[in-house]
């Protein structure tokens, strides 16, 4: 039974982050991952990460774009931490290699995304995360980190109320295993996945977010959720919309600029919510089922040289010559603001719980989080989590009996006859649900079905059948148990969507469209109940900026 | 036609059966060669492009030079590292520039970036023409089977093949038109293990046992390549590849130009057959009872 | 569409030989290879065993031998995979163990090897205040070599490996490559030392295969062969090269310094040593016999060997 001080679950950018951090506190830190660490979804993240480090920037303007980009539901203290922090975390990982465009004089390089009125989305060409997530793990190398590579955590263990370790299946033996610790960082990502189509990866079944949930640990803001609009037809790809920032446009059947009737002044280049919501309406109300993003007046030579990687998937996945026709693009589920509710050193509303990355809310995205923040607040919040969590100290009694138990509850999963149901069509089942009834445009008839429908799926999950027996690599059962959180997940989204009733930042009903900051300045918290979450709100945190009207 | 001829190194020392194959097949062919006698070893990929890249430049000026803009090889490194070379040399014309003016000017020479390099079988195809040899073709070697080998250099990387992917079929097609029978093989494209014989002579040798067994075991009565070096692994390291392998081979390996010329009339000795580690007996013999 | 997808499977635990199997699906017009294959195990065979992460083709986890050709999953639309009778075939790269189905043994071949060249960045001295300050251009050549997304399909084309998996192979040589071109790294020497052992770079046959195979455009064999150069660059007896390969290239560079061109005889023999020629006997006498062994050092200077001579001692005199 390993045990260590730390167990980082996630072995993506914030978990290899938090390790390190762990590591420097002298901790014996583990890393534990479904995927090898390279494989993880953060490597895909192409923009940049912010820091204000070039002159014409500063901090606070840097955390006052954050704010109104999140539509002021970020906490502002958390802000303060992230844009105060950033210049830091960017230049360290400069110094552990990280191959950052230079400007002429040698200096950072920065280019500019939505939402910001300054370049300061420091970049490593199209491949910003993929670069940053091949330096940390360098970095967990050369710290001889262990990583328990393709091992799905399956529950926490609890004692007495606190977190002191998780049961985990190895892949490739079908081996249950209980690792305890000190304390255990979940870093498991998003939850995008219960999205169908969606651009996030394989893994992105909010399997962290689920396992807190349902230990005691309170979810955030759950309702916000961004989409992309950027999305290809039939796969979900995204592309990315630094093709926006080079001047593409989006338009609709009659050749307009739609976006620019939501962003007068930004058009295409507003926050990824306001384009996506504008793309949603005009789906919505129109014959088709795409709207188009056209670059044909762009100089295809530069295009090809700045965006090779997005010129071929233009071609080869949507089939279009991007010189001669305009591509179907429309909104996919991207990313999730919400998360586990932790606070700036990640601890959540257990003991010995932590959680950073894709899978918590660290309060900075709000309704909306801007590109080039993502990258940032994994680092930033997961070197905290990692600090925080290697000062820990516990000891566990009665694992052993908890593992049989989870052995036993699996093994009764893998055994059960066949039937009918199955996990990959469910999953689809849910997903298209999700995106009809829980997309960028949203209402409470629609919420009330997709609340029965996942009560519906609920049920018949408990008849899904695994009917590969082997033990192993079974990514069947792997898949069967990240069905169980995305319905886990599902359920709390809904519910967070039915509560905020009104329109901010990704989150519009259509029933109530306004922004109403009177009641509303205020996150969604729910609790696990076994009948459905519990909902109460808590209001943001205000320093520096005074909610306005939010205006691109 | 009228090329200039780069014969190499090897094509003199260790296969000294080329050469003279070369010029021999060439003139009955009707190729105008013109020697290039002042020149350099381009480096063979083994010295530094530092140093080769200016001796290849003054090889190319050299052919400019007599208003030639076609460099023929005999062997496939040449055409790789010299084609390589050529190739870097026009697409950067800064380049070029530095190297005339550091190690050209003081000769009175200046390359202007405009020599293409071939290979001999790529001549053969692209200015000769196939149709051309089959006509020149006297004795066709009717009944003889013949796998290719290409040698690494002459098929990759991929800016050699200058946008004809056919090239990677020519030496197949050359053995149909001489009337022999292709013996094809999945080792054809491969690498002989010569570039490594020095730093991992097991390797090598593996990878000759590899090949020509694969060849020999589809029934090929011999091997034909277009690259001396190749030529010297799987020739004259047949012995010890046997011996590493434990097991006989036998598969005579024969030059381009040898089977060329065969097939033009020439007999084994006019071609030095009998320079090769492997006697290429059956081909000998073959070839006899064609005549 | 309909399509019919042959998959490879194989359980070693079951014994027995890797078997094609066959499903026939109903996909969409624009589906992946990999969009196949969940719906394989989604709906017709939990069991088939394939490993996939992004879909996006960023992260390099499901390479796989898809109709003869290595390719990634996510982004080999089955339309243009299907052969002639209209079917894909689904197999794992080649030359690595098989732990399961599609899924390899990656560990053993792939990240064990990166692991072995010391894969992070090693200043030489404590880092600046702020960020480091570095011509963008100098930081091109690590930008490229960092594209790689650790897919092996490079190491998969290798003309080395199927003989001999010992060799590092050109994706640890490439990672090695990205910190011998970063202007940050200060253990240059020491990492040109490793790398020059044996079944390291000199190991390389710098037969393009890797250039050819990676799907990335880093030209692995090039940024092979840029470590050669470095080596080389750093004095052949510094060593970075093993014993042999320094007295090859010594003995190349000298005879073509001479006399324009390479006198083989002498190049064998101060590469192997006089022992080593005399273990060669058999051949040697052979060769000898035939005329195919060039007399060492009696070796006549062609036209222009001057000129030659010249070239190296103007590329010797840069040095510092």
């Amino acid at each position: 039974m390993p045990k260590h001080s730390v167990l980082i679950v996630g072995a993506g950018i914030s978990g290899m982050r938090a390790a390190l951090a762990a590591h420097e506190r002298g901790s014996d830190v583990a890393l534990i991952s479904k995927v090898h660490p390279l494989r993880t979804h953060g490597g895909t993240s192409q923009g940049g990460i912010n820091a204000a480090v070039r002159d014409g920037d500063g901090v606070e303007l840097h955390g006052a774009e954050t704010v109104k980009g999140a539509d002021y539901l970020a906490d502002q203290d958390a802000v303060e931490l992230l844009t105060g922090a950033a210049p830091r975390a960017v230049i360290e990982l400069d110094h552990w290699g990280v191959p950052f465009n230079r400007d002429p004089t040698g200096r950072l390089d920065a280019r500019s995304l939505c939402g910001a009125t300054r370049s300061r989305a420091c970049f490593v060409d199209d491949m910003t995360g993929h670069a940053i997530l091949q330096v940390l793990w360098e970095q967990v190398l050369k710290a001889a980190i262990p990583v328990y590579d393709e091992w799905v955590v399956t529950k926490p263990l609890l004692d007495d109320g606190a977190c002191v370790g998780v049961v985990a299946i190895e892949l490739a033996s079908g081996k249950v295993e209980a690792f305890t610790a000190d304390a255990v960082v979940l870093a498991t990502g998003g939850c995008a996945r219960v999205y169908e189509p969606t651009g996030a990866g394989y893994g992105v079944t909010g399997d962290g977010v689920a396992l807190a949930y349902q230990a005691g640990a309170p979810l955030m803001d759950m309702e916000m959720v961004q989409f992309h609009p950027l999305g290809i037809r039939g796969s979900g790809m995204i592309l990315t919309d630094a093709v926006l920032g080079l001047g593409g446009h989006l338009v609709n059947g009659g050749g307009e600029r739609f976006a620019l009737k939501y962003a007068p002044t930004l058009g295409e280049r507003a926050p990824r919510d306001i384009v996506a919501r504008a793309a949603e309406e005009e789906i919505v109300g129109g014959p088709a089922e795409f709207v188009a993003l056209d670059l044909r007046h762009l100089d295809g030579e530069e295009f090809k040289s700045r965006f090779p990687f997005t010129s071929n998937i233009i071609k080869t996945q949507a089939g279009v010559d991007p010189a001669k026709d305009a591509v179907p693009v429309r909104p996919v589920a991207h990313r999730t603001m919400g998360g586990i509710q932790v606070d700036s050193d990640g601890a959540t509303g257990v003991a010995g719980l932590y959680a950073c990355g894709g899978c918590a809310d660290t309060r900075v995205h709000g309704a909306n989080g801007l590109g080039g923040n993502w990258l940032l607040e994994a680092l930033v919040f997961g070197e905290r989590a990692g600090l925080a969590a290697a000062q820990e100290a516990r000891s566990a009694k009665g694992i052993d009996a908890r593992l049989e138990d989870e052995r036993r509850r699996i093994a009764v999963i893998v055994d059960r006859p066949a039937g009918p149901e199955q996990a990959g069509p469910m999953r689809s089942e849910l997903g298209r649900v999700m995106r009809r009834c829980v997309g960028p445009l949203r209402d409470a008839s629609g919420l009330k079905e997709a609340a029965t429908k996942i009560g519906e799926l609920s049920a018949r999950y408990r008849k899904v059948c695994i009917t590969s027996k082997g033990r192993r690599y079974n990514y069947e059962l792997g898949a069967f148990l990240e069905l169980e959180s995305l319905l886990s997940v599902g359920q709390v989204i809904v519910a967070a969507a039915q509560f905020r009733e009104e329109s901010r930042g990704a989150h519009v009903r259509r029933d109530h469209p306004v922004r109403d900051d009177a009641r509303w300045l205020a996150h969604t918290v729910a609790s696990f109940r076994p009948d459905g979450p519990a909902m109460t709100s808590k209001p943001v945190v205000v320093t520096k900026w005074k909610p306005e009207g939010r205006r691109y | 036609m009228r090329v200039a001829f780069y014969p190499g190194c090897v094509s003199r020392g260790g296969c000294p059966e080329l050469y003279p194959s070369a010029v021999k097949v060439a003139a009955q062919l009707g190729l105008e060669l013109e020697e290039l006698t002042d020149v350099g070893c381009n480096g063979a990929g083994v010295l530094s492009r530092e140093v080769s890249d200016p001796i290849n430049a003054r090889t190319f000026a050299k052919a400019e030079q007599r208003g030639l803009s076609t460099v023929m090889t005999i062997c496939s490194t040449c055409t790789g590292v010299m084609g390589q070379a050529s190739i870097r040399l026009r697409e950067d014309p800064q380049y070029r520039e530095r190297l005339n003016r550091e190690f050209l000017a003081d000769e009175g020479l200046e390359y202007r970036g405009t020599v293409t390099v071939k290979h001999l079988l790529w001549i053969i195809h692209e200015d000769y023409g196939l149709e051309r040899l089959k006509t020149a073709v006297s004795r066709p070697l009717r009944g003889l089977k013949v796998s290719p080998f290409y040698g690494c250099y002459i098929r990759r990387p991929d800016a050699i093949i200058e946008g004809k992917p056919q090239r990677k079929q020519y030496l197949e097609r050359v053995i149909e038109a001489v009337g022999a029978e292709v013996v094809d093989f999945g080792g054809k494209g491969r690498c002989c293990g010569f570039p490594i014989l020095a730093a991992n002579e097991t390797n090598s040798m593996a990878m000759v046992a590899a090949h020509t067994g694969e060849a020999k075991g589809k029934g090929a009565d011999c091997m034909v390549t277009p690259c001396p070096l190749c030529h010297l692994n799987l020739d004259g390291g047949q012995p010890r590849a046997e011996a590493q392998k434990g097991e006989p081979i036998d598969l005579p390996i024969l030059h381009l130009p040898q089977l060329i010329g065969l097939s033009l009339g020439f007999n084994p000795d006019e071609l030095h057959l009998k320079r090769h580690i492997v006697r290429p007996r059956t081909v000998e013999e073959k070839v006899q009872l064609l005549t | 569409m309909q399509a019919t997808f042959k998959v490879s499977r194989y359980d070693p635990e079951a014994g027995g030989k890797p078997t094609l199997q066959p499903y026939t699906l109903e996909l969409p017009e624009d589906a992946t290879v990999l969009d196949g294959l969940f719906k394989i195990r989604e709906e017709l065979d939990g069991s088939l065993a394939f490993r996939a992460s992004c879909n996006r083709g960023f992260c390099g986890e499901c390479t796989l031998r898809i109709s003869r050709g290595g390719r990634l999953a996510c982004m080999t639309r089955v339309a243009t995979a299907r052969t002639k009778d209209g079917e894909v075939t689904v197999e794992p790269i080649r030359y690595v163990r098989v732990l399961k189905d599609l899924v390899c043994d990656m560990d053993r071949s792939l990240w064990q090897k990166i692991k072995a060249v010391e894969p992070w960045l090693q200043p030489a001295a404590r880092p600046p205040e702020r960020e480091y300050i570095v011509a963008d251009a100098q930081l091109r050549p690590v930008r490229n070599a960092m594209k790689c997304y650790h897919c092996g399909l490079c190491d998969e084309g290798c003309s080395v490996i199927p003989f001999d998996n010992t060799f590092l192979g050109p994706a640890a040589l490439t990672k090695a490559y990205r910190f011998l071109a970063d202007p940050r790294d200060g253990a240059r020497a020491h990492r040109l030392r490793g790398l020059g052992e044996p079944r390291g770079m000199w190991d390389c046959v710098h037969c393009y295969e890797a250039d050819e195979h990676c799907p990335r455009g880093i030209d692995p064999t090039h940024r092979i062969l840029d470590l050669r150069e470095m080596a080389i660059g750093m004095g052949i007896k510094s060593g970075a090269t093993n014993p042999q390969v320094a007295r090859h290239y010594e003995s190349f560079a000298a005879s073509v310094k001479k006399s324009g061109w390479l006198d083989e005889g002498r190049l064998a023999l101060e590469t192997w040593g006089v022992r080593r020629i005399f273990g060669l006997l058999p051949v040697a006498w052979r060769a000898l016999q035939r005329g195919k062994l060039p007399i060492p050092y009696r070796h006549p200077k062609r036209a222009g060997a001057e000129r030659i001579g010249r070239i190296f001692e103007k590329v010797e005199r840069r040095k510092p």
